[in-house]
């Protein structure tokens, strides 16, 4: 009688793999795909096939993982499209160290530069340190040198040049004798942070570079620099430049006459611009380097794609400091995204957040470039020393700017911070306030403007709210805009009102203002910054009063829940999804706006899982 | 008389009148849930999770290693000239994610699938140069000359691998028609063929290559 009951057993237990159904089969690739980044594997669909298998407990593990964060963050990274690309050429000359080629006493040898860097000497000020007397050649700017070479002295050059290890050849650059240098180990310790071969060998193209020579003035180490007025007299139209130079030497703005001797901080633009005491800093930590002499000269070896992320990048080509700088910049937003979602954080902090994350490059970036941009034309408004958008002092110092790898929280950038809006990959791929208000409008409120349907008038209305035909989309969108009035359009340079009040007295004169009263105040308002016309209050809320407006609006938690559903159903919602997205939306809030319970709502309803007649077979 | 009776007889037969009642529903034979949620086709599979698992498929190689390893005779040759043509975005230009096929990105997947395939062949079967358990896309023993249930057997390994379920699940007539590629691709390959593969093998590769395109494997 045993095989009899052995023959019942096995008749009446299930089959786990004719159990599945093509419908389950396809229901889990979908999840793999949405919840792991990949179709499933042979030994997960073994696993899936066990009668044991728990799929609810398979989705909220994979619900913590890389690749269900990744898989939300590209739906806002397709709407925000975070990356800018060579058109926003951030090149600003306090940063860029250029380089000559001389003729040196043992051979041809590399001398790095400033354009624009102050010297006292005329023949050399605000150009190359070496003078054609020297070394035998002109140097035009974006050209190949005139004449022919000769040796330079060695007493010229210990007098106009010294030797410095800077931070791209030696990790510790900062200690008194560095010996970290570059070497195949980086490639595991800083993955991603390839300077081009040119930085690392001298001119011969074999000997290791060990060291630089640059010039004197820009290896100075100092954090504030007396302005300097040269006290030349101003260039006529059409005199020639001094012999010996092919361009007049730069002279004494407004601001450097009326506050020569003080202090100003190095790591401004003001600084450079209007003191000879400011240079590169430590190991030449405020500039970067360039192999060339060019506007944009090659300096480190680039992926030009990275969809699965940095650690998996594709092809890579040199390419100039600034794409270094843009591709850090888009890090931060994937990276904040990323902590946002594996933490299971409050959405919302996307937007509200003081704090983020920063590698190497980053950390480099906010402690001694972001000042470079400022302060332009406002100082001659007083506005000479960047109160930063992200505190310098918030940003970990451990960081060295080669490590890549390392990311650490910053828990508080400062005030004026709030999310990705105050974040440089925001700021510059939206550089005008309109752009970065409709952006928000949009990716969050899931709302647009569309235009009137009436007949453009001429008007001389400057007053975009009450234009006829315009009105009907700026009503909305100049109030919102003013939220960004105290940020720099396509930069991060912060406007304070304690220096750039909504009314400036100095523009106010009938005559003789000041440059800034026409492009940092709007003359067609007279009494009012650029972009703040619409809404002051807004303008002194700054971009955390439009992150904390969106953040209360009802809107925001139908939106995130109708932008993510649609992504994972690979549709947009329909009418019939109403009370559905309704639904979702009250999941969202309740979860306290954590995206894994949204998330995991919809993964498990029947509209995912019957999302297609494929998977109802 | 007679007729007077007949009449009499049959308004005596007549029906009779019957009041109508009220009207019922009829009882439940079974309760079916009407779907009256939008449906669609089935959508592209996301570039990234295609280049993942590509990837995967490739033995869990980085972007830049299977470039390297599916480079040679016209294969494959730089990452550089799919990315786009698979429908990724670019953010640097604002170019958005193809969300439709065309028929470049088809031809990519080709391609791709190609180099896989025959990449995944030289490395899994041919010589027997790896062992059985790290093969990574043909993880089966090959056998010689399989009949129709042998390869349906090997089959199943490469449906599952690509498409995510069992062939047995597929439409009847698919392991057969893909025995009968198997079978035509062995047949017309020579015996001491110039290329690296044996017949079998090559065969092998097309029925991966054919697997890999098929609309099932980038769609869900």
């Amino acid at each position: 009688m045993r095989w009899w009951l052995l023959i019942v057993v096995l008749l009446v237990a299930p089959d786990s793999r004719a159990g599945r159904r093509l419908p389950e089969y396809r229901y889990f690739r979908a999840l793999s795909i949405d919840l792991t980044g990949r179709p499933p594997t042979r030994a997960e669909l073994a696993e899936l096939e066990q009668p044991g298998f728990d799929l609810d407990a398979w989705i909220a593990t994979h619900l913590g993982g890389a690749g269900y964060a990744e898989r939300v963050r590209r739906v806002y990274m397709d709407l925000l499209r975070l990356e800018v690309g060579p058109s926003f050429a951030f090149v600003p000359n306090p940063l860029e160290l250029r380089r000559h080629e001389i003729l040196g006493p043992a051979g041809p040898e590399n001398v790095y530069f400033r354009r624009g860097q102050r010297r006292v000497d005329p023949a050399t000020d605000g150009d190359f340190c070496l003078t054609a007397d020297e070394t035998g050649q002109q140097f035009p700017t974006n050209a190949a040198p005139i004449g022919t070479a000769k040796p330079v002295s060695q007493a010229t050059l210990d007098a106009r040049t010294v030797l410095v290890k800077p931070w791209w050849l030696y990790a510790d650059y900062r200690a008194a004798l560095p010996s970290d240098r570059v070497a195949p180990d980086w490639s595991k310790r800083f993955p991603g942070f390839a300077p081009v071969p040119g930085l690392l060998v001298e001119p011969d193209g074999k000997t290791p570079t060990t060291q630089v020579r640059v010039c004197r003035e820009e290896a100075q180490t100092t954090e504030t620099g007396a302005v300097y007025a040269s006290g030349r007299a101003g260039v006529k139209k059409g005199e020639p430049p001094p012999a010996g130079r092919l361009t007049q030497p730069p002279g004494d703005a407004g601001f450097a006459r009326t506050n020569k001797g003080r202090a100003v901080s190095c790591l401004s633009g003001t600084g450079f611009q209007s003191s000879v005491e400011c240079g590169c800093g430590v190991g030449l930590e405020r500039c970067v380097p360039g192999a060339g002499f060019v506007n944009e000269p090659p300096a480190f070896v680039l992926p030009t794609h990275t969809p699965l992320g940095g650690d998996a990048p594709f092809e890579s080509t040199p390419q100039p400091a600034a794409a270094w700088e843009r591709l850090w910049w888009s890090e931060e937003a994937k990276h904040f995204l990323d902590k946002i979602l594996l933490d299971d954080r409050d959405f919302r902090e996307l937007l509200t957040s003081r704090a983020t994350v920063v590698n190497g490059p980053l950390a480099q970036f906010y402690r001694f470039f972001a000042g470079a941009t400022c302060c332009g034309a406002s100082a001659d408004l007083g506005y000479a020393d960047p109160t930063p958008l992200v505190e310098p002092a918030a940003i970990p110092e451990a960081l060295v700017p080669e490590d890549t790898a390392t990311w650490l929280a910053v828990g508080d950038r400062g005030p004026y911070a709030a999310g990705i809006l105050t974040m440089p990959i925001f700021l510059t791929k939206y550089g005008s306030r309109r752009a970065r208000a409709h952006v928000v409008y949009s990716a969050f409120l899931c709302r647009d403007f569309v235009a009137d349907a009436v007949r453009l008038a001429p008007s001389s209305e400057p007053d975009l709210t009450k234009r006829p035909g315009c009105a009907t989309c700026h009503q909305t969108l100049e109030p919102m805009a003013a939220y960004f009035t105290r940020v720099m359009e396509s930069d991060w340079t912060y406007l304070p009102a304690d220096k750039l009040p909504m009314a400036h007295p100095a523009c106010s004169k009938a005559k003789g203002q000041p440059g800034a009263c026409k492009t940092i105040y709007d003359p067609a308002f007279p009494t009012t910054l650029r972009g703040a016309y619409a809404s002051q209050g807004n303008a002194e809320a700054g971009p955390a009063g439009l992150a904390a407006a969106i953040a209360g609006s009802p809107e925001l938690a139908p939106c995130v829940a109708e932008t993510i559903a649609g992504s994972l159903l690979g549709r947009p919602l329909a009418p019939e999804d109403a009370a559905w997205k309704a639904e979702l939306a009250k999941t969202f809030v309740a979860g306290g706006y954590r995206m894994r319970a949204l998330v995991k709502a919809i993964v498990t309803s029947a509209r995912y899982r019957d999302g297609n007649d494929a998977r109802r077979q | 008389m007679r007729a007077g009776a007949l009449v009499l007889a049959l308004a005596a037969c007549g029906p009779a009148v019957i009041a109508p009642s009220a009207t019922q529903p009829l009882p439940p034979h079974r309760e079916l849930a009407v779907d009256t949620t939008p449906k669609q086709r089935p959508r592209m599979m996301p570039a990234e999770v295609y280049l993942r698992a590509y990837m995967m498929w490739f033995g869990g190689l980085a972007p830049l290693e299977v470039q390297a390893r599916a480079r040679g005779r016209q294969l494959f040759d730089a990452w550089d000239d799919y990315l786009a043509a698979l429908g990724l975005p670019d953010y640097r230009i604002d170019l958005p994610r193809q969300t439709q096929s065309n028929t470049l990105m088809l031809a990519a997947f080709g391609r791709l699938g190609e180099a896989l395939c025959v990449r995944a062949v030289e490395h899994d079967l041919h010589d027997a140069r790896t062992p059985p358990d790290q093969r990574v896309v043909f993880a089966f023993e090959p056998i010689a000359r399989p009949s129709e249930a042998q390869f349906d057997e090997r089959f199943d390994v490469l449906h599952r691998g690509f498409l995510g379920y069992p062939a047995a699940l597929a439409p009847a007539d698919r392991a057969k028609r893909y025995y009968a590629l198997f079978t035509q691709v062995a047949a017309h390959h020579p015996a001491k063929p110039k290329t690296p593969l044996t017949g079998e093998e090559t065969a092998w590769a097309a029925v991966c290559a054919a697997l890999i395109q098929h609309p099932e494997t980038g769609l869900y």
